[in-house]
Protein backbone atom coordinates (compact mmCIF):
# COMPACT_ATOMS: atom_id res chain seq x y z
CA UNK A 1 0.00 0.00 0.00
CA UNK A 2 2.48 2.67 1.10
CA UNK A 3 5.31 3.04 -1.34
CA UNK A 4 7.96 3.84 1.24
CA UNK A 5 9.18 7.41 1.46
CA UNK A 6 7.66 9.44 -1.30
CA UNK A 7 9.75 12.53 -1.75
CA UNK A 8 8.66 15.41 -3.92
CA UNK A 9 5.31 16.94 -4.72
CA UNK A 10 4.72 14.96 -7.89
CA UNK A 11 5.18 11.61 -6.20
CA UNK A 12 2.85 12.70 -3.39
CA UNK A 13 0.19 13.72 -5.89
CA UNK A 14 0.56 10.47 -7.80
CA UNK A 15 -0.04 8.35 -4.71
CA UNK A 16 -2.88 10.58 -3.48
CA UNK A 17 -6.36 9.13 -3.22
CA UNK A 18 -8.07 12.33 -4.35
CA UNK A 19 -6.52 14.75 -6.82
CA UNK A 20 -8.14 17.89 -8.18
CA UNK A 21 -6.02 19.79 -10.66
CA UNK A 22 -6.88 23.07 -12.30
CA UNK A 23 -10.56 22.57 -11.57
CA UNK A 24 -13.02 25.29 -12.54
CA UNK A 25 -16.75 25.14 -12.06
CA UNK A 26 -19.43 27.74 -12.80
CA UNK A 27 -23.16 27.62 -12.13
CA UNK A 28 -25.88 29.27 -14.18
CA UNK A 29 -27.78 31.86 -12.25
CA UNK A 30 -31.52 31.86 -12.71
CA UNK A 31 -32.13 35.58 -13.03
CA UNK A 32 -28.94 36.86 -14.55
CA UNK A 33 -26.88 36.13 -17.62
CA UNK A 34 -23.48 35.86 -16.00
CA UNK A 35 -22.77 32.52 -14.30
CA UNK A 36 -21.33 32.30 -10.79
CA UNK A 37 -17.74 31.14 -10.73
CA UNK A 38 -17.92 28.66 -7.87
CA UNK A 39 -14.34 27.43 -8.30
CA UNK A 40 -11.42 28.65 -10.38
CA UNK A 41 -8.18 26.79 -11.02
CA UNK A 42 -8.40 24.80 -7.86
CA UNK A 43 -5.65 22.33 -6.99
CA UNK A 44 -5.99 19.97 -4.07
CA UNK A 45 -4.74 16.52 -3.26
CA UNK A 46 -5.50 14.20 -0.40
CA UNK A 47 -3.21 11.25 0.35
CA UNK A 48 -4.84 7.94 1.14
CA UNK A 49 -5.92 7.64 4.75
CA UNK A 50 -5.51 11.34 5.47
CA UNK A 51 -8.01 13.60 7.14
CA UNK A 52 -8.24 16.98 5.45
CA UNK A 53 -10.38 19.85 6.71
CA UNK A 54 -11.63 22.49 4.29
CA UNK A 55 -12.15 25.82 5.98
CA UNK A 56 -13.60 28.95 4.47
CA UNK A 57 -16.45 31.44 4.53
CA UNK A 58 -19.85 30.63 3.00
CA UNK A 59 -20.00 30.62 -0.76
CA UNK A 60 -16.34 29.82 -1.36
CA UNK A 61 -17.18 26.53 -3.06
CA UNK A 62 -16.61 23.99 -0.28
CA UNK A 63 -19.78 22.04 -1.03
CA UNK A 64 -18.97 22.17 -4.73
CA UNK A 65 -15.58 20.56 -4.07
CA UNK A 66 -17.27 17.64 -2.31
CA UNK A 67 -19.86 17.21 -5.08
CA UNK A 68 -17.09 17.17 -7.67
CA UNK A 69 -15.11 14.58 -5.73
CA UNK A 70 -18.21 12.39 -5.36
CA UNK A 71 -18.81 12.63 -9.11
CA UNK A 72 -22.24 14.22 -8.67
CA UNK A 73 -21.28 17.10 -10.95
CA UNK A 74 -18.55 17.26 -13.58
CA UNK A 75 -15.93 20.03 -13.63
CA UNK A 76 -16.10 22.60 -16.43
CA UNK A 77 -12.36 22.30 -16.88
CA UNK A 78 -9.47 20.63 -15.11
CA UNK A 79 -9.60 17.11 -13.78
CA UNK A 80 -10.88 15.25 -10.77
CA UNK A 81 -9.27 11.89 -10.10
CA UNK A 82 -10.35 9.61 -7.28
CA UNK A 83 -8.48 6.36 -6.65
CA UNK A 84 -6.89 6.70 -10.08
CA UNK A 85 -10.18 7.13 -11.95
CA UNK A 86 -12.86 9.64 -12.79
CA UNK A 87 -15.15 9.66 -9.76
CA UNK A 88 -18.42 7.76 -9.83
CA UNK A 89 -20.98 8.19 -7.05
CA UNK A 90 -21.62 5.09 -4.98
CA UNK A 91 -21.23 3.30 -1.68
CA UNK A 92 -17.41 3.40 -1.92
CA UNK A 93 -17.76 7.06 -0.93
CA UNK A 94 -19.88 8.17 2.01
CA UNK A 95 -21.41 11.64 1.81
CA UNK A 96 -22.70 13.49 4.87
CA UNK A 97 -24.75 16.34 3.44
CA UNK A 98 -25.03 19.79 4.92
CA UNK A 99 -28.76 19.58 5.65
CA UNK A 100 -29.04 15.86 6.49
CA UNK A 101 -31.10 14.90 3.41
CA UNK A 102 -32.93 12.12 5.20
CA UNK A 103 -35.92 10.56 3.45
CA UNK A 104 -38.90 11.87 5.46
CA UNK A 105 -41.19 8.91 4.66
CA UNK A 106 -38.61 6.26 5.52
CA UNK A 107 -37.78 5.11 9.04
CA UNK A 108 -34.28 5.58 10.44
CA UNK A 109 -33.59 1.92 9.65
CA UNK A 110 -34.85 2.30 6.06
CA UNK A 111 -32.87 5.51 5.59
CA UNK A 112 -29.62 3.79 6.50
CA UNK A 113 -30.47 0.68 4.48
CA UNK A 114 -31.13 2.88 1.46
CA UNK A 115 -27.43 3.82 1.41
CA UNK A 116 -26.58 0.13 1.04
CA UNK A 117 -28.67 -0.28 -2.12
CA UNK A 118 -25.70 -0.70 -4.43
CA UNK A 119 -23.35 -2.56 -2.09
CA UNK A 120 -24.17 -6.07 -3.25
CA UNK A 121 -25.26 -7.05 0.27
CA UNK A 122 -28.47 -9.06 0.42
CA UNK A 123 -31.60 -7.86 2.19
CA UNK A 124 -30.77 -9.57 5.45
CA UNK A 125 -27.19 -8.31 5.48
CA UNK A 126 -28.33 -4.78 4.71
CA UNK A 127 -30.75 -4.82 7.64
CA UNK A 128 -28.07 -6.15 9.95
CA UNK A 129 -25.44 -3.67 8.81
CA UNK A 130 -27.84 -0.72 9.13
CA UNK A 131 -28.85 -1.81 12.63
CA UNK A 132 -25.20 -2.04 13.65
CA UNK A 133 -24.39 1.50 12.54
CA UNK A 134 -27.59 2.89 14.03
CA UNK A 135 -26.53 1.35 17.34
CA UNK A 136 -23.06 2.81 16.89
CA UNK A 137 -24.49 6.33 16.87
CA UNK A 138 -26.70 5.45 19.83
CA UNK A 139 -30.06 5.46 18.09
CA UNK A 140 -31.11 1.82 18.35
CA UNK A 141 -34.26 2.83 20.23
CA UNK A 142 -35.26 5.08 17.34
CA UNK A 143 -34.65 2.67 14.47
CA UNK A 144 -38.36 2.59 13.64
CA UNK A 145 -38.91 6.35 14.05
CA UNK A 146 -39.36 8.76 11.18
CA UNK A 147 -36.92 11.66 10.77
CA UNK A 148 -39.68 14.13 11.61
CA UNK A 149 -39.81 12.67 15.10
CA UNK A 150 -36.11 13.25 15.82
CA UNK A 151 -34.17 16.25 17.12
CA UNK A 152 -31.58 17.97 14.95
CA UNK A 153 -28.71 16.20 16.67
CA UNK A 154 -30.37 12.83 16.22
CA UNK A 155 -30.99 13.48 12.52
CA UNK A 156 -27.34 14.34 12.21
CA UNK A 157 -26.38 11.03 13.77
CA UNK A 158 -28.64 9.19 11.32
CA UNK A 159 -26.86 10.98 8.49
CA UNK A 160 -23.51 9.87 9.93
CA UNK A 161 -24.69 6.29 10.34
CA UNK A 162 -25.89 6.31 6.74
CA UNK A 163 -22.55 7.57 5.45
CA UNK A 164 -20.54 5.10 7.54
CA UNK A 165 -22.77 2.08 6.94
CA UNK A 166 -21.38 1.21 3.53
CA UNK A 167 -17.91 1.28 5.12
CA UNK A 168 -16.58 3.60 2.44
CA UNK A 169 -12.90 4.19 1.83
CA UNK A 170 -13.64 7.88 1.31
CA UNK A 171 -15.78 10.09 3.52
CA UNK A 172 -17.05 13.46 2.32
CA UNK A 173 -18.50 15.46 5.18
CA UNK A 174 -20.18 18.82 4.63
CA UNK A 175 -20.39 20.81 7.88
CA UNK A 176 -21.74 17.76 9.65
CA UNK A 177 -21.72 19.26 13.12
CA UNK A 178 -22.79 22.79 12.25
CA UNK A 179 -26.37 22.46 13.40
CA UNK A 180 -26.01 20.53 16.64
CA UNK A 181 -25.50 21.84 20.14
CA UNK A 182 -22.02 22.30 21.57
CA UNK A 183 -22.03 19.33 23.96
CA UNK A 184 -23.30 16.88 21.35
CA UNK A 185 -20.79 18.28 18.91
CA UNK A 186 -17.84 17.58 21.25
CA UNK A 187 -19.02 14.00 21.73
CA UNK A 188 -19.59 13.49 18.01
CA UNK A 189 -16.14 14.84 17.22
CA UNK A 190 -14.57 12.30 19.55
CA UNK A 191 -16.75 9.55 18.04
CA UNK A 192 -15.62 10.56 14.58
CA UNK A 193 -11.94 10.50 15.63
CA UNK A 194 -12.37 7.02 17.07
CA UNK A 195 -14.18 5.72 13.99
CA UNK A 196 -11.53 7.20 11.79
CA UNK A 197 -8.74 5.65 13.90
CA UNK A 198 -10.33 2.24 13.28
CA UNK A 199 -11.17 2.50 9.59
CA UNK A 200 -8.67 5.04 8.36
CA UNK A 201 -10.84 6.28 5.55
CA UNK A 202 -9.66 9.20 3.46
CA UNK A 203 -11.69 12.15 4.73
CA UNK A 204 -12.60 15.52 3.28
CA UNK A 205 -14.25 17.45 6.08
CA UNK A 206 -15.86 20.84 5.44
CA UNK A 207 -16.31 23.13 8.40
CA UNK A 208 -16.80 26.73 9.47
CA UNK A 209 -15.09 26.16 12.77
CA UNK A 210 -11.37 26.82 13.04
CA UNK A 211 -11.10 24.74 16.22
CA UNK A 212 -12.86 21.79 14.66
CA UNK A 213 -10.75 22.00 11.52
CA UNK A 214 -7.50 21.81 13.48
CA UNK A 215 -8.66 19.29 16.03
CA UNK A 216 -9.70 16.63 13.53
CA UNK A 217 -7.38 17.04 10.59
CA UNK A 218 -3.91 16.17 9.39
CA UNK A 219 -4.11 19.17 7.13
CA UNK A 220 -6.27 22.28 6.92
CA UNK A 221 -7.05 23.74 3.52
CA UNK A 222 -8.14 27.37 3.62
CA UNK A 223 -10.38 28.51 0.78
CA UNK A 224 -11.34 31.98 -0.35
CA UNK A 225 -14.52 33.04 -2.16
CA UNK A 226 -15.36 34.73 -5.49
CA UNK A 227 -13.97 32.81 -7.19
CA UNK A 228 -13.41 29.84 -4.94
CA UNK A 229 -9.78 28.80 -4.66
CA UNK A 230 -7.26 27.40 -2.20
CA UNK A 231 -5.19 30.12 -0.59
CA UNK A 232 -3.35 28.22 2.10
CA UNK A 233 -2.62 24.67 3.27
CA UNK A 234 -1.39 23.98 6.77
CA UNK A 235 -0.14 20.67 8.14
CA UNK A 236 -1.43 19.92 11.62
CA UNK A 237 1.49 18.15 13.25
CA UNK A 238 -0.22 17.18 16.47
CA UNK A 239 -0.02 13.55 17.55
CA UNK A 240 -2.94 11.10 17.25
CA UNK A 241 -5.05 9.89 18.99
CA UNK A 242 -6.15 13.33 19.93
CA UNK A 243 -9.10 12.47 22.15
CA UNK A 244 -6.63 11.24 24.75
CA UNK A 245 -5.33 14.66 25.64
CA UNK A 246 -6.63 18.20 25.80
CA UNK A 247 -5.52 19.30 22.37
CA UNK A 248 -6.76 22.85 22.82
CA UNK A 249 -4.27 23.34 25.64
CA UNK A 250 -1.21 22.55 23.52
CA UNK A 251 0.91 25.54 22.42
CA UNK A 252 0.92 24.28 18.83
CA UNK A 253 -2.90 24.29 18.70
CA UNK A 254 -3.03 27.83 20.04
CA UNK A 255 -0.48 28.90 17.48
CA UNK A 256 -2.31 27.30 14.53
CA UNK A 257 -5.60 28.65 15.72
CA UNK A 258 -4.50 32.28 15.92
CA UNK A 259 -2.75 31.99 12.58
CA UNK A 260 -5.87 30.63 10.84
CA UNK A 261 -8.12 33.17 12.54
CA UNK A 262 -5.97 36.01 11.31
CA UNK A 263 -6.02 34.60 7.79
CA UNK A 264 -9.82 34.23 7.78
CA UNK A 265 -10.36 37.68 9.21
CA UNK A 266 -8.25 39.13 6.41
CA UNK A 267 -10.26 37.17 3.89
CA UNK A 268 -13.61 38.36 5.14
CA UNK A 269 -12.61 41.98 5.65
CA UNK A 270 -11.16 42.18 2.15
CA UNK A 271 -14.11 40.52 0.40
CA UNK A 272 -16.24 43.28 -1.14
CA UNK A 273 -19.35 41.13 -1.03
CA UNK A 274 -19.10 40.18 2.62
CA UNK A 275 -21.15 41.92 5.29
CA UNK A 276 -17.99 42.88 7.12
CA UNK A 277 -16.17 44.42 4.16
CA UNK A 278 -13.77 47.05 5.49
CA UNK A 279 -10.83 47.87 3.24
CA UNK A 280 -7.80 48.29 5.46
CA UNK A 281 -6.88 51.62 3.83
CA UNK A 282 -9.85 53.49 5.26
CA UNK A 283 -12.70 52.03 7.24
CA UNK A 284 -14.81 55.15 7.65
CA UNK A 285 -18.50 54.52 7.98
CA UNK A 286 -18.36 50.76 8.34
CA UNK A 287 -19.64 49.49 11.64
CA UNK A 288 -17.02 46.76 11.87
CA UNK A 289 -17.01 44.61 15.05
CA UNK B 1 -65.35 15.71 22.14
CA UNK B 2 -65.30 16.99 18.54
CA UNK B 3 -67.67 14.17 17.63
CA UNK B 4 -70.10 15.40 20.27
CA UNK B 5 -69.89 18.98 19.01
CA UNK B 6 -70.46 17.77 15.47
CA UNK B 7 -73.50 15.86 16.59
CA UNK B 8 -74.86 18.89 18.46
CA UNK B 9 -74.32 21.02 15.37
CA UNK B 10 -76.25 18.48 13.31
CA UNK B 11 -79.15 18.74 15.78
CA UNK B 12 -78.91 22.52 15.49
CA UNK B 13 -79.08 22.29 11.68
CA UNK B 14 -82.12 20.05 11.82
CA UNK B 15 -83.86 22.39 14.24
CA UNK B 16 -82.98 25.32 12.02
CA UNK B 17 -84.34 23.45 9.02
CA UNK B 18 -87.52 22.69 10.96
CA UNK B 19 -87.99 26.34 12.00
CA UNK B 20 -87.48 27.49 8.43
CA UNK B 21 -89.90 24.91 7.11
CA UNK B 22 -92.55 26.25 9.48
CA UNK B 23 -92.07 29.79 8.29
CA UNK B 24 -91.79 29.29 4.55
CA UNK B 25 -94.81 28.27 2.52
CA UNK B 26 -95.11 24.60 3.28
CA UNK B 27 -94.73 23.37 -0.32
CA UNK B 28 -91.24 24.76 -0.82
CA UNK B 29 -89.38 23.54 2.26
CA UNK B 30 -90.60 20.24 3.66
CA UNK B 31 -90.25 19.66 7.39
CA UNK B 32 -87.62 17.17 8.58
CA UNK B 33 -90.43 14.85 9.57
CA UNK B 34 -92.07 14.95 6.11
CA UNK B 35 -88.68 14.31 4.56
CA UNK B 36 -88.14 11.30 6.78
CA UNK B 37 -91.52 9.88 5.75
CA UNK B 38 -90.69 10.46 2.09
CA UNK B 39 -87.35 8.67 2.58
CA UNK B 40 -89.14 5.68 4.08
CA UNK B 41 -91.50 5.53 1.15
CA UNK B 42 -88.71 5.85 -1.42
CA UNK B 43 -86.79 3.11 0.32
CA UNK B 44 -89.80 0.85 0.57
CA UNK B 45 -90.74 0.99 -3.12
CA UNK B 46 -87.10 0.45 -4.15
CA UNK B 47 -86.86 3.64 -6.23
CA UNK B 48 -84.10 5.11 -4.11
CA UNK B 49 -81.97 1.97 -4.17
CA UNK B 50 -82.21 1.60 -7.93
CA UNK B 51 -81.35 5.26 -8.49
CA UNK B 52 -78.51 5.10 -5.99
CA UNK B 53 -77.10 2.04 -7.75
CA UNK B 54 -77.26 3.78 -11.13
CA UNK B 55 -75.56 6.88 -9.81
CA UNK B 56 -72.86 4.96 -7.98
CA UNK B 57 -72.00 3.01 -11.13
CA UNK B 58 -71.71 6.24 -13.10
CA UNK B 59 -69.72 7.97 -10.37
CA UNK B 60 -67.38 5.08 -9.57
CA UNK B 61 -66.88 4.16 -13.23
CA UNK B 62 -66.00 7.69 -14.33
CA UNK B 63 -63.91 8.46 -11.26
CA UNK B 64 -61.93 5.21 -11.45
CA UNK B 65 -61.32 5.68 -15.16
CA UNK B 66 -60.17 9.24 -14.47
CA UNK B 67 -57.71 8.08 -11.81
CA UNK B 68 -56.42 5.27 -14.01
CA UNK B 69 -55.60 7.73 -16.77
CA UNK B 70 -54.60 10.76 -14.71
CA UNK B 71 -52.01 9.26 -12.35
CA UNK B 72 -49.88 7.51 -15.01
CA UNK B 73 -50.09 10.49 -17.39
CA UNK B 74 -49.23 12.93 -14.58
CA UNK B 75 -46.27 10.78 -13.53
CA UNK B 76 -44.96 10.48 -17.08
CA UNK B 77 -45.29 14.24 -17.58
CA UNK B 78 -43.38 14.92 -14.37
CA UNK B 79 -40.65 12.34 -14.86
CA UNK B 80 -40.01 13.08 -18.54
CA UNK B 81 -39.96 16.83 -18.38
CA UNK B 82 -39.99 17.53 -22.13
CA UNK B 83 -43.27 15.58 -22.31
CA UNK B 84 -44.62 17.55 -19.36
CA UNK B 85 -43.61 20.93 -20.72
CA UNK B 86 -45.12 20.07 -24.10
CA UNK B 87 -48.45 18.89 -22.74
CA UNK B 88 -48.99 21.11 -19.72
CA UNK B 89 -50.37 24.09 -21.65
CA UNK B 90 -53.05 21.87 -23.23
CA UNK B 91 -53.84 20.26 -19.90
CA UNK B 92 -54.29 23.64 -18.21
CA UNK B 93 -56.42 24.90 -21.10
CA UNK B 94 -58.67 21.87 -20.93
CA UNK B 95 -58.91 22.11 -17.14
CA UNK B 96 -59.93 25.77 -17.30
CA UNK B 97 -62.66 25.08 -19.84
CA UNK B 98 -66.22 24.40 -18.69
CA UNK B 99 -66.51 20.80 -19.73
CA UNK B 100 -70.32 20.78 -19.84
CA UNK B 101 -69.70 22.34 -23.24
CA UNK B 102 -68.69 18.88 -24.47
CA UNK B 103 -71.95 17.23 -23.49
CA UNK B 104 -73.74 17.59 -26.86
CA UNK B 105 -70.67 16.20 -28.60
CA UNK B 106 -70.47 13.32 -26.15
CA UNK B 107 -74.13 12.50 -26.76
CA UNK B 108 -73.51 12.45 -30.50
CA UNK B 109 -70.72 9.91 -30.10
CA UNK B 110 -71.73 7.88 -27.07
CA UNK B 111 -75.49 8.22 -26.94
CA UNK B 112 -77.49 8.76 -23.78
CA UNK B 113 -76.62 5.65 -21.75
CA UNK B 114 -73.94 4.72 -19.26
CA UNK B 115 -70.96 5.18 -21.60
CA UNK B 116 -71.83 8.84 -22.10
CA UNK B 117 -72.50 9.37 -18.38
CA UNK B 118 -69.28 7.69 -17.35
CA UNK B 119 -67.34 9.74 -19.87
CA UNK B 120 -68.79 12.99 -18.53
CA UNK B 121 -67.73 12.03 -15.00
CA UNK B 122 -64.34 10.94 -16.30
CA UNK B 123 -63.80 14.33 -17.95
CA UNK B 124 -64.47 16.08 -14.67
CA UNK B 125 -62.33 13.84 -12.48
CA UNK B 126 -59.29 13.41 -14.70
CA UNK B 127 -57.95 16.98 -14.74
CA UNK B 128 -57.51 17.75 -11.04
CA UNK B 129 -55.89 14.38 -10.43
CA UNK B 130 -53.58 14.77 -13.41
CA UNK B 131 -52.54 18.33 -12.59
CA UNK B 132 -51.84 17.53 -8.95
CA UNK B 133 -49.89 14.38 -9.78
CA UNK B 134 -47.76 16.37 -12.20
CA UNK B 135 -47.23 19.15 -9.64
CA UNK B 136 -46.31 16.55 -7.03
CA UNK B 137 -43.57 15.06 -9.18
CA UNK B 138 -42.21 18.51 -10.03
CA UNK B 139 -42.11 19.43 -6.33
CA UNK B 140 -39.76 16.56 -5.44
CA UNK B 141 -36.75 17.67 -3.41
CA UNK B 142 -33.80 17.71 -5.82
CA UNK B 143 -31.40 17.39 -2.90
CA UNK B 144 -32.95 14.04 -1.98
CA UNK B 145 -32.50 12.87 -5.55
CA UNK B 146 -28.86 13.89 -5.41
CA UNK B 147 -28.51 11.97 -2.14
CA UNK B 148 -29.96 8.91 -3.86
CA UNK B 149 -27.55 9.35 -6.75
CA UNK B 150 -24.66 9.55 -4.29
CA UNK B 151 -25.42 6.02 -3.09
CA UNK B 152 -25.84 4.88 -6.71
CA UNK B 153 -29.55 4.12 -6.48
CA UNK B 154 -30.99 3.22 -9.89
CA UNK B 155 -33.58 5.23 -11.79
CA UNK B 156 -36.40 2.88 -10.84
CA UNK B 157 -35.36 3.01 -7.21
CA UNK B 158 -35.20 6.79 -7.22
CA UNK B 159 -38.67 6.83 -8.72
CA UNK B 160 -40.15 4.31 -6.29
CA UNK B 161 -38.44 5.46 -3.10
CA UNK B 162 -38.14 9.22 -3.60
CA UNK B 163 -40.28 10.64 -6.41
CA UNK B 164 -43.51 8.67 -5.96
CA UNK B 165 -43.79 8.98 -2.15
CA UNK B 166 -43.08 12.67 -2.35
CA UNK B 167 -45.91 13.08 -4.88
CA UNK B 168 -48.43 11.12 -2.79
CA UNK B 169 -49.76 14.04 -0.70
CA UNK B 170 -50.32 16.02 -3.90
CA UNK B 171 -52.04 13.08 -5.58
CA UNK B 172 -54.41 12.79 -2.64
CA UNK B 173 -55.34 16.45 -2.91
CA UNK B 174 -56.08 15.75 -6.57
CA UNK B 175 -58.18 12.72 -5.68
CA UNK B 176 -60.24 14.85 -3.30
CA UNK B 177 -60.90 17.56 -5.85
CA UNK B 178 -61.54 14.91 -8.48
CA UNK B 179 -64.11 13.15 -6.29
CA UNK B 180 -66.02 16.38 -5.73
CA UNK B 181 -66.16 17.20 -9.42
CA UNK B 182 -66.98 13.59 -10.29
CA UNK B 183 -70.00 13.73 -8.00
CA UNK B 184 -71.17 17.01 -9.48
CA UNK B 185 -70.71 15.65 -12.97
CA UNK B 186 -72.63 12.49 -12.07
CA UNK B 187 -75.70 14.63 -11.39
CA UNK B 188 -75.03 16.80 -14.43
CA UNK B 189 -74.73 13.73 -16.64
CA UNK B 190 -77.98 12.30 -15.30
CA UNK B 191 -79.76 15.57 -15.96
CA UNK B 192 -78.44 16.09 -19.50
CA UNK B 193 -78.41 12.55 -20.89
CA UNK B 194 -81.01 9.83 -20.29
CA UNK B 195 -82.70 10.92 -17.07
CA UNK B 196 -81.77 8.27 -14.52
CA UNK B 197 -80.22 7.81 -11.12
CA UNK B 198 -80.25 10.34 -8.31
CA UNK B 199 -79.89 13.20 -10.77
CA UNK B 200 -82.90 11.89 -12.64
CA UNK B 201 -85.01 11.73 -9.48
CA UNK B 202 -83.83 15.23 -8.62
CA UNK B 203 -85.17 16.45 -11.96
CA UNK B 204 -88.47 14.62 -11.63
CA UNK B 205 -89.22 15.72 -8.08
CA UNK B 206 -87.92 19.22 -8.67
CA UNK B 207 -90.10 19.75 -11.71
CA UNK B 208 -93.21 18.43 -9.97
CA UNK B 209 -92.60 20.29 -6.70
CA UNK B 210 -92.45 17.11 -4.62
CA UNK B 211 -90.14 18.82 -2.21
CA UNK B 212 -89.99 16.14 0.50
CA UNK B 213 -88.72 13.55 -2.00
CA UNK B 214 -86.46 16.14 -3.56
CA UNK B 215 -84.84 16.80 -0.18
CA UNK B 216 -84.26 13.09 0.36
CA UNK B 217 -82.18 12.96 -2.83
CA UNK B 218 -80.22 16.08 -1.89
CA UNK B 219 -79.39 14.56 1.48
CA UNK B 220 -78.35 11.24 -0.08
CA UNK B 221 -75.97 13.12 -2.41
CA UNK B 222 -74.52 14.99 0.54
CA UNK B 223 -73.98 11.71 2.39
CA UNK B 224 -72.17 10.20 -0.61
CA UNK B 225 -69.91 13.26 -0.68
CA UNK B 226 -69.11 12.93 3.01
CA UNK B 227 -68.40 9.19 2.75
CA UNK B 228 -66.06 9.61 -0.21
CA UNK B 229 -64.10 12.48 1.30
CA UNK B 230 -63.81 10.75 4.69
CA UNK B 231 -62.56 7.62 2.92
CA UNK B 232 -59.89 9.68 1.18
CA UNK B 233 -58.93 11.29 4.46
CA UNK B 234 -58.33 7.87 5.96
CA UNK B 235 -56.30 6.82 2.94
CA UNK B 236 -54.20 9.95 3.37
CA UNK B 237 -53.64 9.20 7.06
CA UNK B 238 -52.41 5.73 6.19
CA UNK B 239 -50.17 6.82 3.34
CA UNK B 240 -48.57 9.86 4.91
CA UNK B 241 -48.35 8.75 8.51
CA UNK B 242 -44.69 9.87 8.54
CA UNK B 243 -45.94 13.45 8.75
CA UNK B 244 -45.86 14.43 12.39
CA UNK B 245 -48.10 17.47 12.07
CA UNK B 246 -51.08 15.76 13.75
N1 LIG C 1 -26.55 24.23 -7.90
C1 LIG C 1 -26.13 25.51 -7.92
N2 LIG C 1 -26.74 26.40 -8.73
C2 LIG C 1 -26.34 27.68 -8.77
N3 LIG C 1 -25.35 28.19 -8.03
C3 LIG C 1 -24.69 27.36 -7.20
C4 LIG C 1 -25.06 25.98 -7.10
N4 LIG C 1 -24.25 25.40 -6.18
C5 LIG C 1 -23.42 26.38 -5.76
N5 LIG C 1 -23.68 27.55 -6.36
C6 LIG C 1 -22.95 28.81 -6.14
O1 LIG C 1 -21.58 28.52 -6.14
C7 LIG C 1 -20.92 29.18 -5.07
C8 LIG C 1 -20.25 28.17 -4.16
O2 LIG C 1 -21.26 27.41 -3.53
P1 LIG C 1 -20.96 26.27 -2.46
O3 LIG C 1 -20.03 25.27 -3.06
O4 LIG C 1 -22.26 25.77 -1.97
O5 LIG C 1 -20.22 27.08 -1.31
P2 LIG C 1 -20.01 26.73 0.23
O6 LIG C 1 -20.37 25.30 0.45
O7 LIG C 1 -18.57 27.05 0.51
O8 LIG C 1 -20.91 27.67 1.01
C9 LIG C 1 -21.96 30.03 -4.37
O9 LIG C 1 -21.87 31.34 -4.87
C10 LIG C 1 -23.26 29.40 -4.78
O10 LIG C 1 -24.27 30.37 -4.85
MG1 LIG D 1 -21.83 24.49 1.67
Amino acid sequence: MTSGNSSGEAAAAASAKIVLSGVSKAFERRNSGTPTMALQHLDMSVPEGHFVSILGPSGCGKTTVLRLVDGLVPPDSGSVVVAGQAPRPGPEMGFVFQAFRLIPWATVQANVEFALTATGLNKHERAERAARYIALVGLQRFAQSYPGELSGGMKQRVALARAFASEPSILLMDEPFASIDAQTRELMQVELMKLWAQHRATVLFVTHSVDEAIMLADRVVLMSPRPGRVIEEIEVDLPHPRWQYDIRATPRFVELRSYLWAAIKDLVLNDPSSDFYAPTSGNAGTPAD
Amino acid sequence: MIALYRFLFLIFLIVLWWVISLNVRANFIPSPWATLLAAQKLLADGKLIVALGDSLITFAGGYALGILVAIPVGLVMGVFLPVGKTLEIYVYALAAMPRVAFIPLIIVFLGLGFPAKIFIVFLGAVMPVLINTYAGVLAVDQELIEMARSVRAGRMQIFARIVLPSAVPFIIVGLRLGATIALINTVVAELYTAVRGLGGLLAIYGNTFRMAEYFVIVIVLAIIGVIVSEGLRHLEKRLVRWKTSD
